[in-house]
């Protein structure tokens, strides 16, 4: 049941941990094909672009294009008179990206080729394993990953910067924990959790973890799904029963967030700062445009693509939506 | 209390299990292949690799390496077998034009203006066509189409443009010149197609005859019917050998004359055994694409040039039934080993004419009377292509003629990060002069969709960026040569129900102007993208047809009571007097 396979994978990644300590260099041991075999189905399934997870391939152009607008749009806000208008094809360049929940890396990817510096964490390691694997494949990126052994780091000639880590938001805000092999930033211009939080256990915390993440006048962008009773029939009932296309059990219903929960949550957070909240609670039935947008995303089955629904229509969210929302500058140092 | 993050797609515990035991084949797969990639012989990285340089690899090489989207982002190489540096250096005199010509519709010259090559191009060496003649060669019915049935912009410009082939491909390598991140590399076989891994989300590798070894992200089939891409990719194709050979060549005839319009008109008659088209290069040049059966093609091409002149003549003019007895005689002669002589078949001619009773001066007889151009020609000289006098030396050929269309364009599994477009992906009948501009307009939507991926981060050799391309051209391909595939088995029987049908068709659509100009609008003629002007012109008629039709309905039925009972009432009475007798 769902409990005992939590408590398997608590154990499992224990062990992941302990391992990788003994054979962070090991090269020359035997190879057991069996295992191979089996971590090339696994890879497959990610990156199987008509199986498991085609849903997110499809979702994927349609996310970024979001994201790039959403940026745009704020830098466009912000520019100097006389400067340059910010593209969304340029807008993520030199900026210092973080995927949590990457999986398989589907999005790590497509950020990195639009110039971020992108880091994905995961916490599982295979998953890590399989987006290493799969973005090593790409000449275009200088990729660098807790999984690779210190020599195998490739000194490659790509441009586009790659950092894979196995790790959990916890740890990265862990300042006592041990400096990570990894230089990476502290905080990031653009934190992004898609798909992540309808799988988390407290998904407050989870979120608390993110927003200190994000610098002081960054971005956070989360999708995930709704707990209505479209998105049970959708995307338990029919694509997981039904038509079998997803496979059972990835999805819970009863971790389904509402758009309203996560406006109220940002209504008040953080609760240590009344005056700044990251949505100004006195926008009661609106979405100020330059704090926070939501969006649905629609699934078209007869193209076999998704679409955004318009700005902020909560008709439009009532299955998958992605949700945007701005950590307040600074206003008086501390 | 610390956090697990869960992904439970994968949380089932036999995976858990499988997951852990396969972290170490990970960490060794990933130093197994950072080693291949460095240390082994030059793998080159190179984005995009187009197999074929042929019009459609070229438009496309020249498309990616002119887009802003993708030209700084994707490095690009295009691998030719045979000497582009021939072609880039080949010029004619201004009357000698290459027999490989094909139309350009204005859609495709729209693509080529916009990425900038159409200006390499030499405009002197093409025509516009602004009149079609076509006929059914057992009934003669006819329909014309005129461009100035599109209106002010297309009938400035003409339906389509006639270029040779080797204009194109010129025009298209003075573009790629300009064009230093675009790497042509010719007098090149490719030796093998393997790929780096065994896995599935392994990269196609090239090998090269040089001994390079190119490593692509995306590898583009345009390399012809019998395309190496796409074996290697593993996707079959369905077609057939239409059992027709198409003779090509370049035609010298006299000008039209001062009362008659220019020679931009394209003439085409239906024959049963293949259509014969004319196609206007110049006043005094033109193209001919003949297809027939293979045994009367080589006969035909045996012969002597003014033998195959008259021929020709005599295929725009004699009814079917004559001309049959003329292939029979071409056919023993060529048998017997001596090529009939101009001499004989102008005498075979004059007695079929005169069976036929047709005047030896009108516009009807293939025999040339003249020296030169007629001063004041007959009122139905525009319903013929001018009277040819001979044939360009060396320009008479014929190929072969085959249906073939791919089951897929984007390969998947082992084919995977591979796309084909042209005459790889799909061979059609030249009756229409479709061939190339199909591979242009998927030339277009793949050069679309890759500037769509690119400006999405995304992986361009993924099969989610090609996706689109396929859904976009491999309806309207299927569309467009199972319509030429029907017209030509329409076109190619002599049953007489069938010739009947297809006569009164074709002259009841050549009374509707807004159904042809919406055929000359789908098939290109309007330089419109992405969608259908011409169908959407076609269905408001049919919606006032339609409804006229209906109000005709309502009353015919009460006039044919009317009628029949009166004829019934005349009947009756006849009968009675008839009892009464």
């Amino acid at each position: 049941m769902y409990s005992t396979s939590r408590r398997a994978l608590t154990r499992f990644a224990a062990q992941i941990c302990q391992r990788r300590g003994l054979h962070a260099g090991a090269t020359g041991a035997t190879v057991n094909d069996a295992e191979i075999s089996h971590f090339s189905r696994l890879s497959s399934e990610w990156w199987d672009e008509g199986g498991e997870f085609s849903f997110l391939h499809r979702m994927n152009p349609v996310r970024v294009r979001f994201i790039q607008e959403k940026l745009a749009e704020i830098a466009r806000d912000e520019a100097l008179d006389g400067g340059e208008i910010t593209q969304a094809g340029s807008v993520l360049q030199g900026l210092d990206v973080l995927d949590v929940g990457c999986g398989g890396g589907l999005l790590s990817e497509s950020l990195a080729r639009l110039g971020a510096r992108t880091v994905g964490i995961d916490a599982s390691g295979a998953n890590i394993a399989i987006a290493s694997l799969h973005a090593s494949a790409d000449p275009s990126f200088r990729l660098q990953s807790s999984t690779l052994p210190p020599t195998a780091q490739q000194s490659s000639p790509g441009r586009n910067s790659l950092t894979y880590l196995h790790t959990t938001t916890d740890a990265l805000l862990d300042s006592t924990s041990e400096a990570p092999t990894l230089s990476i930033p502290r905080q990031f211009d653009v934190v992004t959790a898609l798909e992540v939080i309808e799988h988390v256990d407290n998904p407050t915390h989870f979120l608390d973890t993110c927003c200190s993440l994000v610098k002081p006048g960054g971005h956070l962008f989360l999708s995930t799904l709704a707990r209505t009773p479209l998105a049970y029939a959708l995307t338990i009932l029919f694509a997981e029963h039904i038509s079998g296309k997803v496979s059972k059990g990835t999805h819970t219903y009863s971790k389904y967030i509402n758009p309203e929960e996560l406006i109220d949550f940002f209504k008040n957070h953080p609760e240590s700062n009344p005056a700044q909240k990251w949505i100004s609670p006195e926008a009661t039935s609106y979405l100020p445009r330059h704090q926070a947008e939501l969006k649905g995303l629609i699934y078209n089955p007869l193209q076999g693509g998704w679409f955004l629904a318009p700005r902020n229509s909560m008709a439009g969210a009532q299955c998958n939506y992605i949700f945007w929302v701005r950590k307040p500058k600074v206003s008086n140092p501390a | 209390m610390v956090t697990i993050i869960h992904f439970p797609m994968l949380s089932r515990s036999a995976l858990c299990a499988r997951r852990c035991r396969s972290f170490h084949p990970a960490i060794r797969e990933l130093s197994k292949r950072k080693a291949s990639t460095t240390t082994t012989d030059s793998h080159e990285n190179v984005d995009v690799v187009i197999v074929g340089g042929g019009p459609a690899g070229l438009a496309l090489a020249s498309a990616l390496g002119s887009s802003p989207a993708i030209k700084d982002n994707l490095t690009v190489a295009l691998i030719e077998a045979g000497d582009l540096t021939k072609i880039q250096e080949w010029s004619a005199s201004p009357g000698d034009f290459s027999n490989r010509v094909s139309s350009l519709t204005n859609a495709s010259q729209d693509f080529l203006k916009r990425t900038g090559a159409w200006n390499s191009v030499d405009q002197r060496r093409t025509c516009g066509v602004e009149e079609m003649q076509v006929w059914d060669g057992v009934s003669d019915a006819r329909i014309e189409f005129n461009s100035t049935d599109l209106g002010a912009e297309s009938s400035f410009n003409g339906m389509s443009r006639m270029t040779e082939n080797l204009n194109l491909q010129r025009g298209l390598l003075r573009h790629l010149a300009d064009m230093p991140q675009v790497q042509l590399l010719q007098k090149t076989k490719v030796q093998s197609i393997t790929r780096d891994s065994d896995d599935k989300q392994s990269w196609p590798l090239v090998h090269l005859d040089n001994g390079r070894v190119l490593r692509s992200r995306l590898l583009v089939g345009a390399d012809g019917f019998n395309s190496p891409v796409r074996s290697f990719a593993g996707i079959s194709s369905y077609g057939w050998s239409y059992d027709t050979q198409a003779i090509v060549a370049t035609l010298e005839h006299h000008p039209r004359g001062a009362f008659e319009g220019p020679n931009t008109t394209a003439y085409q008659r239906f024959l049963p055994t293949g259509p014969i088209a004319f196609l206007p290069f110049s006043s005094t040049a033109s193209s001919l694409v003949w297809s027939t059966r293979p045994h009367i093609a080589k006969a035909l091409l045996s012969c002597e040039p003014a033998a195959l002149s008259t021929m020709i003549n005599a295929a725009f003019r004699l009814p079917a039934f004559s001309l049959k007895y003329l292939y029979d005689r071409i056919l023993e002669a060529h048998a017997a080993g001596t090529p009939i002589t101009p001499a004989q078949l102008q005498e075979e001619i004059q007695f079929r004419e005169k069976a036929h009773s047709i005047d030896p001066l009108s516009t009807h007889s293939s025999l040339i009377r003249h020296s030169g151009p007629v001063g004041i020609a007959s009122p139905d000289a525009h319903l013929v292509p001018p009277l040819v006098t001979g044939l360009q030396p060396g320009t008479a050929a014929s190929f072969p003629l085959r249906f073939n269309h791919a089951d897929v364009y984007i390969g998947e599994g082992k084919g995977s990060r591979t796309v084909l477009v042209g005459d790889a992906a799909h061979t059609v009948h030249p009756l229409a002069g479709q061939g190339l501009n199909m591979g242009l307009s998927d030339v277009e939507c793949l050069t679309r969709c890759i500037e769509k991926a690119i400006l999405h981060g995304g992986d361009v050799g993924s099969y989610t960026a090609l996706l689109p391309y396929a859904q976009e051209r491999y309806l309207a391909n299927h569309i467009l040569m199972a319509a030429v595939d029907k017209l030509h088995k329409l076109y190619t029987t002599e049953l007489e129900p069938v010739v009947w049908a297809r006569s009164v068709g074709l002259e009841v659509l050549n009374e509707l102007d807004s159904v042809k100009a919406a055929i000359m609008m789908q098939a290109g003629a309007n330089a419109q993208q992405h969608g259908s002007p011409g169908w959407n012109a076609a269905a408001s008629v049919i919606q006032n047809a339609s409804a006229a039709v209906e109000t005709v309905s309502a009353v015919v039925p009460a006039l044919s009571r009317t009628i029949i009972g009166g004829i019934g009432n005349l009947l009756a009475q006849v009968n009675q007097t008839k009892r009464q007798v």
